[in-house]
């Protein structure tokens, strides 16, 4: 952990900041894996996000556009703007990518219908016909309120319903809907392994911390380049390296529900660009002072969101982890 | 109130939350001493709404509802009136 003395420093801008020579830095990094592994190029799975958008494009300015292949890889429930997006930036970059729906896999386990069913026993009111899903937990700044995760029902775009889901109901959710991301990850090792590439990872440092990916799903790659950035670092770069407007601007969304359910909503409980500066601050170990002066935030607020923050990094600790190993001669 | 608070020892020391031989102070946090995470919280409410048969509303879902033997008492017994 590093100590900032300053009073003064706006944190922002301290994250925004030399975001030039970190692009630099992490496209030699991109080079530096891919040589190391004797892999010939990265194959990238591209959500029309932020995340992959950028990592595509360092991918392609540092080694080259033709080694490097992008995999669309939409189900039923993602919204059409991933795709048509996603196509976009490959298409903008000249990259050659490929969209391989994994709907046929969830379908093959049986996904959707086990979902729909927690669905239906958790709301009873929900109709398939009428109703669009989202997972949500309450806002965390403005109520306080605990971890609980609600399903949401949503008709014609405002909520219809909200009930809190059972323990074991929201165990079982969770592993199916991981099967979205660990399915799309054993596509693009196929892509790889036929291609003699890596598989690069798109994970922020935000996500990192909170433990906000899925263990051998997303998180099952060979490189991840922007795991030492938060995510307002990501935008930062978005911006100095061209990326489409229309994907800056969109909100980040791990886009596995019928209802286009944000990051802020499930993850976060607060706006990121307040999410990172309290990681930042955590990390730089910066004064309480500093932190209201450049949040807004009370102090009793401050040491609310770190008490929160710490009870997630704690929690998904198991995600982070490597399977430990029993060295036998040690 | 004593026999709300034994109930939800029992529970956590049945669930392994809490060893047997543990004990917990009326206002002993159950998050910074380790005894429930955050699944650990969703399975208590379904003990506490199953058992005493009460609903928690959204607004009473705070960290003093629900954080010490106290807390969760308090809760239940404005519930269950």
């Amino acid at each position: 952990m590093q100590v900032m003395e300053e009073t003064s420093v706006n944190i922002i801008e301290a994250l925004k900041g030399d975001i030039d020579s970190i692009a630099l830095k992490l496209r030699g990094f991109i080079r530096d894996q891919v040589t190391g592994f004797k892999k010939k190029g990265v194959i990238i799975g591209v959500s029309g996000g932020i995340d992959s958008a950028v990592a595509l494009t360092l991918c392609v300015q540092e080694l080259g556009k033709e080694n490097v292949y992008g995999l669309l890889l939409p189900e039923e429930e993602s919204a059409p703007s991933s795709k048509t997006l996603g196509a976009e930036v490959c298409e903008s970059l000249d990259v050659s990518y490929e969209e391989v729906p994994i709907s046929p896999i969830l379908r093959s386990l049986n996904i959707y219908d086990q979902k729909e069913q927690i669905i239906k026993r958790t709301c009873p009111e929900y109709d398939p016909d009428i109703h669009k899903t989202s997972l949500v937990l309450p806002d965390f700044l403005n109520q306080g309120l605990l971890n609980v995760p609600y399903i949401r029902l949503i008709k014609d775009g405002e909520t219809a319903a909200r009930h809190r889901l059972r323990a074991n109901d929201y165990l079982e959710l969770i592993g199916l809907q991981n099967v979205k991301q660990r399915s799309r990850m054993i596509v693009q090792y196929m892509y790889a392994e036929k291609l003699n590439y890596a598989v690069c990872g798109t994970t922020n440092k935000t996500e990192l911390a909170l433990g906000q990916f899925v263990k051998y799903g997303d998180g099952g790659v060979d490189l991840e380049p922007l795991a030492d950035c938060y995510k307002v670092q990501v935008y930062a770069m978005g911006k100095l390296l061209n990326v489409n407007e229309e994907i800056i601007k969109r909100p980040p969304s791990a886009d596995t529900w019928s209802h286009y359910t944000t990051d802020e909503e499930f993850y976060w409980r607060m706006p990121i660009q307040i999410m990172d500066q309290l990681l930042y601050a955590q990390e730089h170990q910066l004064p309480l002072k500093v932190i209201e002066k450049n949040t807004g935030l009370s102090a009793d607020t401050i040491e609310k969101a770190w008490r929160h923050i710490n009870r997630i990094r704690d929690s998904t600790e198991y995600v982070r982890a490597t399977p430990p190993v029993c060295y036998i001669n040690r | 109130m004593e026999q709300i608070k034994n109930d939800i020892v029992d529970y956590l020391k049945a669930n392994s939350f809490m060893d047997n031989s543990s004990s917990l102070t009326d206002n002993d946090s159950l998050t910074q001493n380790g005894i429930i995470d955050s699944i650990g919280l969703l399975e208590l409410m379904d003990y506490i709404c199953e058992k005493y048969s009460i609903e928690i509303p959204e607004d009473m879902l705070t960290p003093e509802n629900f954080d010490s033997l106290q807390g969760i008492t308090n809760m239940i017994t404005r519930l269950a009136k």
